[in-house]
């Protein structure tokens, strides 16, 4: 396979889900010329791409678009094996660091919000869940991120959301950061409430609000 | 007549479920984020792996030994005690949500301490819910303190009801004062409160496999009295558990078994209650299906896995993903609620709910109320006996008239048929003169004459002053737990 031809199978891949051609695009890019860069931009991202689009639209469901995900980072991984890193680009994407706040381990919500994230272009740092207040602000910290993303399913776990915009603010980052929220009982009024800069009533929305509000910088 | 028992599965299908459950236990094991779970479970013969517990065989038979097969809650007024496990399912309509649709505008807004009470004082007048949610499981009610929220709620709840009203377990500090104020209701010690448990709660699994930390305290401080605990597995298929019933299934008996195990070894003979509120998500919403059918068909393979397991069970009916109170409304929860009340599962939670019981409605909980009470007569199936067969009735009024005035009919009419309050079966030109209006209409100023009429038995003086005084103890504590921090 040529440099063309790789990128072509990645994107094809990528949106017919097709681990086999993935894996052999993957291993025939070392001697292809292609660069880690294109194969992820160009190749692995417009393919998944194409897979949020067709699940938008109702064509593809939330399965599919998992399976996306995580054939992408199996290939991603693969890829920064085999392939020399040119500079940063790929990661100067805007970073998000996402979680679920202290004493609630639902992930479900997050996860979804997380992947939407990544197939929209978003380099993720997902946090995982029962997250203090301190491990996302250092997580944003040590990855240069521009969001922090919290989930919380629980009411009674909900005012995480609150403590860390007041956290942030008694240490004077709080316009470092763009501050998302979101779960079950989390509504757009509480976003006001606490001072939280987007709120995403799905995933789909989560994504629009994190767009918007990186435009805005 | 031993009423209808609903069923999917065969002896050999629940045995396999049950073994299936005990391999994820043994094999896979549980994660638990309370450490002193943790130590009691291995003390008594778990062992910890890769952060996870995981539990012998020969320890989950032994617990589910010691579960008692039945038990009752004891109301404030004791002709609302109840048996669990006792043959007839009992309905726990749902009442604390942080949600509530305003009777007046019909618009969703926060849930105020006077919806609390307005909602309990409906729910006491309604003859087909026999437990009751209530304010004391609200993290938030409006209006009220931040972490003090299950304090008025439960206070609210007792003031507008003598029926057994559910403590909340989220955390060890909110599930003593939980049991402290039942205490003071019924006029007890704690300690002697396991003899005549006036009170449970509720504890959710985290699908998949998973105790959170404040639900397993609240878990291990209702054992530690001897209090009944539900311990309900939530999962949604094709997200958190299989997209199969099977797996689903073999995941949700181990998810609640563990939780049995833990309420075994601190207390043996604790009664649990094995609980499920599972659905399907919806695979292109990303959202719970909890008004769809394979929610309902999890009831029917759940209560035939608790029966086997000779332990009281739990479902959920009157399920619905809508809004409104729609046609999308009406055969959701009828759908939801018929299959679980069929199955026989012994407690059946959600009346009064709409929109993935996050909000609760006023007319849905009058509307559930009747529903409840078909589905509870659908349940009770039909009796044949010399009486009810009525040959030689038949004999003698076949072609000399009808049954209307025969004594045989006004005897038995009320056993047999259902007698509706809400439904509407007028002619056409009756109902135009009567307003022409549907149902959720009918059934607001209805809600509203009850509200108005309806006269809970009265809470006792002193026992209100002792609530009271309990109350600003909280405050206080409350208060100087702030100050330390």
């Amino acid at each position: 396979m040529n440099r063309t031809e790789v990128i072509a199978e990645l994107v094809e891949g990528m949106q017919e889900l097709d681990e086999e051609r993935i894996t052999k695009a993957v291993e025939a890019a070392q001697d292809s010329g292609v660069s880690f860069d294109e194969a992820v931009s160009e190749g692995l991202s417009r393919g998944i791409r194409k897979i949020g689009e067709k699940f938008e639209s109702g064509e593809l469901f939330l399965p599919h678009l998992v399976m996306a995900g995580d054939l992408m980072d199996a290939a991603v991984g693969k890829l920064s094996e085999t392939l020399a890193h040119q500079g940063e680009s790929v990661s100067s994407s805007t970073t998000v660091v996402i979680g679920t706040v202290k004493d609630d381990i639902h992930e479900i919500g997050k996860n979804i919000v997380a992947l939407m994230l990544r197939v929209s272009g978003f380099k993720v740092i997902d946090v995982g869940v029962d997250v203090p207040i301190g491990d996302f602000i250092s997580a944003a910290e040590s990855n240069n991120a521009r969001i922090i993303g919290t989930s919380a399913l629980l009411t009674t776990t909900q005012f995480e959301q609150r403590r860390l915009v007041e956290q942030l603010a008694s240490q004077g980052k709080r316009e470092k950061y763009k501050i998302l929220v979101g779960g079950g009982q989390v509504t757009e009024a509480w976003r006001q409430e606490i001072g939280a800069d987007g709120y995403g009533k799905d995933a789909n929305a989560a994504v629009r609000v994190a767009k918007e509000l990186v435009e805005k910088d | 007549m031993n009423g209808i028992k609903l069923e999917l599965l065969s002896s050999k299908e629940i045995q396999d479920i049950c073994d299936g459950a005990l391999v994820i236990l043994q094999d896979v094991g549980v994660e638990i984020f309370e450490e002193q779970a943790k130590d009691i479970l291995v003390r008594d013969g778990a062992t910890f792996e890769e952060g996870r517990i995981h539990l012998p065989t020969k320890l989950v038979m032994n617990s589910i030994e010691q579960v008692p097969s039945r038990f009752t809650l004891y109301a404030r007024n004791q002709n609302n005690n109840v048996v669990v496990g006792g043959g007839s399912p009992l309905i726990e309509p749902m009442i604390g949500r942080i949600n509530v649709i305003d009777l007046e505008s019909g618009q969703k807004r926060r849930t105020s301490i006077a919806d609390v009470s307005k909602l309990i004082k409906l729910a006491d007048a309604l003859g087909n819910y026999h437990v009751l949610h209530s304010g004391a499981v609200m993290p938030r009610i409006e209006g009220v303190p931040e972490g003090i929220a299950h304090i008025h709620g439960y206070i609210e709840s007792v003031s507008n009801s003598s029926k057994v009203i559910k403590g909340s377990g989220r955390g060890r500090q909110v599930a003593e004062d939980c049991i402290t104020m039942a205490s003071i209701l019924m006029g007890k010690r704690t300690e002697d409160l396991a003899q005549e448990p006036p009170l449970f709660t509720t504890i959710n699994v985290i699908s998949p496999l998973r105790h959170d930390r404040a639900q397993t305290e609240g878990l291990m401080t209702y054992a530690r009295h001897g209090i009944p605990v539900e311990i309900t597995s939530e999962p949604q298929m094709g997200a958190t558990s299989p997209v199969t019933f099977a797996g689903t299934l073999i995941q949700q008996t181990a998810e609640v078994l563990s939780g049995i195990v833990l309420a075994q070894r601190i207390n043996p003979r604790t009664p649990v209650i094995f609980g499920t509120c599972a659905a399907a998500m919806d695979l292109r919403k990303g959202l719970i299906a909890l008004g769809g059918v394979e929610g309902a068909l999890i009831n029917v393979a759940h209560a035939q896995i608790a029966r086997h397991l000779g332990i009281p069970s739990r479902g959920t009916g009157s399920n619905t993903d809508s809004k409104v109170l729609d046609v999308q409304a009406g055969y959701e929860k009828t759908l939801t609620l018929l299959m679980t009340v069929l199955a026989g599962n012994d407690i059946i939670f959600y009346p009064g709910t709409i929109e993935h019981a996050l909000t609760i409605d006023y007319r849905s909980l009058l509307i559930d109320n009747e529903i409840c009470g078909m589905a509870l007569r659908a349940a009770r199936g039909i009796d044949v006996n010399e009486q009810t067969q009525a040959i030689q009735l038949i004999k003698e009024t076949a072609f000399k008239g009808n049954y209307l005035g025969k004594r045989h009919t006004i005897m038995n009419m009320n056993k047999e048929l259902f007698f509706v309050e809400l439904t509407d079966r007028d002619t056409r030109e009756d109902w135009m003169e009567r307003g022409g209006r549907a149902l959720d209409e009918i059934a607001c100023e209805r809600v509203k004459e009850i509200l108005l009429t309806h006269q809970p038995d009265p809470l006792p003086e002193s026992v209100r002053r002792d609530l009271m005084s309990y109350q600003r103890e909280v405050e206080q504590r409350q208060r100087s737990t702030a100050e330390s921090e």
